[in-house]
């Protein structure tokens, strides 16, 4: 069974289905091909992966359309959350 | 063809059970409607906390609501129970009910004389109406007299993965059916109300959508206004986030799987039911309470709700369908949880898992209860205020 799964084909990220580690390498279910990719951090169940590398200010694609923007530079196998995701909806409580 | 056994009535949907509702029209006439009800097989009781001293769109509201309930398809008749100084008068409900083409009585406190005189009137009606009912028989409609309704909460990474993907393939098999579907937790949807606009029949219901979201932000916007706690930063609770649920979009991405991929017909204010076939917008909050019951006083005659954490609550006389994309809660909370869409996230396509859901429902509307329903469930009547 993958350890992730990329939902939609437009997602440049995908779900992790399981706890990973550190340097674990993933296999990420596509619909179509398996794809691996190697955490470059701890990664929680049910958190978002990067699929690839992601300019600062590149729109984050989840279910086929943009949940946020890349905060900072993201690289490929990079934890996605609130340190590095930024969303003008939702978040004006937190300094930018 | 898919179909379903219901109750055929003299107008509208065809209905999924056959009980007499007992409604109060102000919370002064609830216990009098309880007893009444404790005395007949087949009767629930509506109790609520409204009717009395309210104005305005709050008044508004728990008309509609108690409108909408009264005509909906899975009660064969209603005894309405009003106490007589109330604003929103029982005779008002009442005659709406009956403008529906159902049996209706009615019986006013202070004009029966007492407690025990009132409860011995509903009693007689009531138990008159349950036998008129027990002599019916289930017909066998096709999926166009069925009109579902999409519920979430206690939302995990498992419920945009699986239940919503799940429940989503069956509200397009129920629209391509000429069916309906409702879906509401407006308070969900901020951040993808383009995203749901660009669904829009026509630009007319895109407007709606848009200005639907647009005006319960700014209610929330208002309420919050002088408190501590932004509104926005409300909409994602720490546990979402702990969930790994980053942004409201992908939040409200997650949850509007379950309205499928077709196009949306329209929208539906609070209490009123769809005009035609289609996937409709309900303009109700996510409370699970207030949602499942706009969701009910918009005729809908079973709901199916998804849930990653679990959750046990039921609707009285009407199927609220359990399901969980989640097969540790499943596991746990077995006798709880109608259906486990868990397959979907370990590889079984979304369509085998959706077909098997449908035929759920079905069963479900056709008769086979519901666990809530086995449990005796009812938390959810809860008429929404302002």
């Amino acid at each position: 069974m993958a350890k992730a799964l990329k939902i939609n084909p437009r997602d440049n990220v995908a779900v992790l289905l399981e706890d990973i580690r550190s340097g674990e390498t993933v296999d990420v279910a596509t619909g179509a091909e398996v794809i691996c990719i190697q955490a470059r951090q701890e990664i929680a169940f049910g958190h978002k992966i990067a699929l690839a590398n992601l300019d600062a200010d590149q729109p984050i694609i989840k279910y086929g359309e943009e949940i946020g923007r890349a905060r900072t530079a993201i690289g490929a196998g990079d934890w996605i959350h609130l340190h590095n995701l930024y969303c003008r909806r939702g978040h004006e409580d937190r300094a930018e | 063809m898919l179909t379903f056994q219901g109750y055929r009535r003299p107008q509208g949907l065809p209905g999924a059970r056959n009980a007499v509702a007992v409604i109060p029209s102000v919370f002064c006439a609830n216990t009098v409607a309880r007893r009444i009800a404790e005395h007949v097989a087949g009767a629930i009781a509506f109790c609520h906390p409204v009717g009395c001293s309210q104005v305005g769109l709050d008044l508004e509201l728990t008309t509609r609501g108690l409108k909408g309930l009264g005509k909906h398809p899975n009660f064969y008749g209603v005894v309405v129970v009003g106490l007589g100084c109330e604003r929103f008068q029982a005779r008002e409900l009442a005659e709406s009910i009956t403008a529906a083409g159902k049996p209706v009585e009615m019986l006013v406190i202070q004009e029966e004389g007492d407690t025990l005189r009132a409860i011995e009137k509903g009693v007689t009606f009531a138990g008159r109406m349950a036998e008129e009912a027990s002599r019916q028989t289930r017909e066998e409609f096709p999926l166009s007299e069925f009109s579902l309704g999409l519920k979430c909460g206690g939302t995990d990474a498992t419920s945009g993965l699986a239940a919503n993907p799940a429940l989503g393939w069956v509200t397009d098999r129920i629209c391509e059916a000429g069916g309906r579907a409702i879906f509401t937790e407006v308070t969900e949807l901020i951040g993808a109300e383009q995203i749901l606009a660009r669904r829009a029949v026509n630009p007319k219901v895109a407007s709606q959508i848009l200005s639907t979201i647009g005006s319960m932000e700014k209610r929330l916007s208002a309420a919050t206004a002088s408190a501590e706690i932004r509104h926005r930063s409300a909409l994602i609770s720490p546990g979402n986030e702990d969930g790994g649920v980053t942004s409201v979009v992908e939040k409200a991405l997650g949850g509007i799987y379950k309205a499928g991929t077709g196009p949306i017909s329209g929208g539906v204010g609070y209490g009123e039911y769809p005009e035609g076939p289609g996937l409709y917008l309900l303009d109700c909050v996510g409370h699970d309470g207030e949602a499942v019951t706009g969701l009910v006083a918009s005729g809908c005659q079973a709901v199916v709700f998804t849930t990653g954490r679990g959750t046990p609550t039921g609707f009285p006389g009407v199927p609220v369908i359990k399901i969980t994309g989640n097969r540790a809660t499943y596991e746990r909370m077995r006798f709880n949880l109608d259906f486990n869409a868990g397959g979907i996230v370990e590889g079984t396509p979304i369509a085998e898992v959706g077909a098997e859901l449908l035929a759920k429902v079905l069963r479900i509307g056709s008769g086979e209860p519901s666990r809530a329903e086995l449990l005796g469930h009812d938390e959810l009547f809860c008429i929404t205020r302002i």
